[in-house]
């Protein structure tokens, strides 16, 4: 299952991102220093995303049924607090959406309990996210969308993989894969090279959070969500929103 | 200019007729008719959405998502032409695989539609228009319900004989810029003829958005297929990413198979 996930023949419309790499490349970043780029998201954006999937498996096992969809907005807007690109934010949406729509087709019932009241707008608890700081666009959508709909593709993932048996260190994995596959795949477009050395990359990039797996595997609570912040990534990803003529929209 | 046949084709007219009972369901007739517009860079996809929108904005309820190359250049043009609210544009970005974006994965594609016939509910016709990319490019009939083909006069009056999925099998190959004809040396009957062929009948348009008996042709052409898909006797069919099949001279017309290909002998569903 895991496999499936993670393969980028997904139809998910996750092709549409290079998680920022086009702008960084634009600003200057040396196609060389790549895999210092990969490693520094590991460290950062990456583990916040893995750790929100890791949680909000944990929340389906675990939590009461009832409590599920809160539980799930609350982790939702822990992940809006440790992500604070607002660009990054609207592409995680948009292919948490992806994901929703092939889930729904693959696990008709997987994310009805844990997103009842989940969706912004939808509830009166209802999280911070993309769409509170654009009204005009991702709020006035949420607000009548489906309620699978609004959910960062982390939380998502972690949903079904509770749901289809992935465990905790492999959904880690996942996450991370996903994140320097995507640069790497992206790479190959923007600065092609040697596509050997990108898959080099990728798992050189893997291993360098290898020693985070067990403690971002471990994690139940949303307050213990690691939140470092990743200025630049940041800064290249709002970038990335408004590059003119880009090949990527994130 | 020499007078041009609007319309060319043996069967031009979408009407009702008998499916075998293997063949895809009819388009479903309460929402928006989804209509794709695909063809090479430069013929002229923008423009002609920018005439569908000026000649029946008025008659029918219209949205338009775009889907480009880079960025959302295209859904900006339609903006500033000023056809349609803007509102009503919505540009999807293709992370440089046009291909991807309307036919192996349309996710993206379909989630705006969707968002975009919700948000503007009820739309009679959503335009969806592929980036501009090259011959091979066609929409899945998972994403549209019907897909227009782009060719124009100044691309080279050759390419319609060179045929390819789009050319031979969009439900309209429209042949664009005739206007321009004259001054590219392009002969416009020759090659809306080669068309005529390279489809086995189906409908072709030589269109000028400067001449307005050919946008009233386009027009009704629009009219009839949404009049179809209404009716509930439009039947998707997907213009496939392979060169065309062509059938034994002795191969019975049984209509068992479930693939799309158009007959003379028979108005086809659609068509």
């Amino acid at each position: 299952m895991a496999l499936l996930l993670a393969d980028s023949r997904l139809p998910v419309g996750a092709h549409v991102t290079s998680n920022g790499l086009e702008a960084a490349l634009r600003e200057g970043l040396a196609p060389d220093r790549i895999g210092d780029y990969l490693a520094s998201r590991m460290q950062t954006v990456t583990a916040v995303e893995a750790g929100v999937a890791v949680i909000a498996r944990h929340l389906v096992l675990t939590a009461a049924p009832e409590e599920l969809p809160g539980r799930v907005a609350s982790l939702r807007a822990h992940w809006a607090a440790r992500t604070p690109s607002r660009a990054q934010r609207e592409i995680a949406v948009v292919l948490g959406d992806g994901l929703a729509r092939l889930a729904a087709v693959l696990w008709p019932t997987i994310l009805d309990a844990a997103t009842v009241t989940a969706a912004p707008g939808a509830g009166g608890d209802a999280p911070v996210g993309p769409g509170g700081d654009d009204p005009g666009g991702a709020a006035r959508a949420a607000d009548r969308r489906a309620p699978a709909r609004g959910l960062p593709r982390a939380l998502v993932l972690g949903l079904i993989a509770a749901a289809v048996g992935i465990d905790a260190p492999a959904l880690v994995r996942l996450v991370a894969y996903d994140d320097a596959q995507t640069v790497i795949a992206a790479q190959l477009k923007l600065e092609p090279s040697d596509p050997r050395f990108g898959a080099a990359q990728v798992l050189a990039a893997c291993a360098a959070l290898d020693p985070e797996v067990g403690a971002l595997a471990a994690l139940t609570d949303p307050a213990q969500l690691p939140s470092s912040g990743a200025p630049l990534t940041e800064h290249w990803a709002e970038a990335q929103a408004t590059l003119p003529r880009r090949l990527f929209r994130a | 200019m020499p007078e041009t046949a609007l319309l060319s084709s043996a069967s031009a007219a979408p009407g009702p007729s008998a499916h075998p009972a293997s063949a895809p369901a009819p388009t479903t007739p309460q929402r928006s008719l989804r209509l794709g517009i695909a063809g090479p860079v430069g013929t002229g996809k923008s423009s002609l959405i920018a005439t569908i929108c000026r000649a029946m904005a008025e008659e029918i309820r219209i949205g338009v998502i775009t889907n480009d190359i880079y960025t959302d250049e295209d859904a900006r043009f339609l903006r500033s032409a000023g056809v349609l609210d803007p509102e009503r544009i919505r540009a999807v970005e293709t992370g440089a695989c046009p291909h991807t974006a309307i036919r192996d994965d349309v996710t993206a594609n379909l989630a705006a539609v969707e968002d975009l016939e919700a948000d503007f509910a009820p739309l009679d016709l959503v335009l969806v228009e592929s980036g501009g990319d090259n011959l091979t490019a066609t929409f899945s009939p998972d994403l549209v319900d019907a897909q227009i083909f782009v060719l124009d006069v100044a691309g080279g009056g050759d390419v319609a004989r060179k045929g390819g999925p789009g050319i031979g099998r969009a439900d309209l190959l429209v042949v664009n810029k005739i206007d321009l004809a004259p001054h590219v040396g392009v002969d416009v009957e020759q090659m809306v003829a080669d068309a005529v062929e390279a489809r086995e009948g189906s409908p072709v348009l030589a269109l000028s958005r400067h001449r307005e008996d050919t946008v009233d042709a386009l027009r009704g052409w629009v009219h009839q297929i949404l009049a179809a898909h209404t009716g509930g006797t439009h039947v998707p069919q997907d213009p496939g990413p392979m060169a065309p099949h062509f059938h034994a001279e002795d191969e019975e017309h049984a209509h068992s198979h479930d693939h799309a290909h158009p007959h003379e002998h028979a108005p086809t569903a659609g068509r």
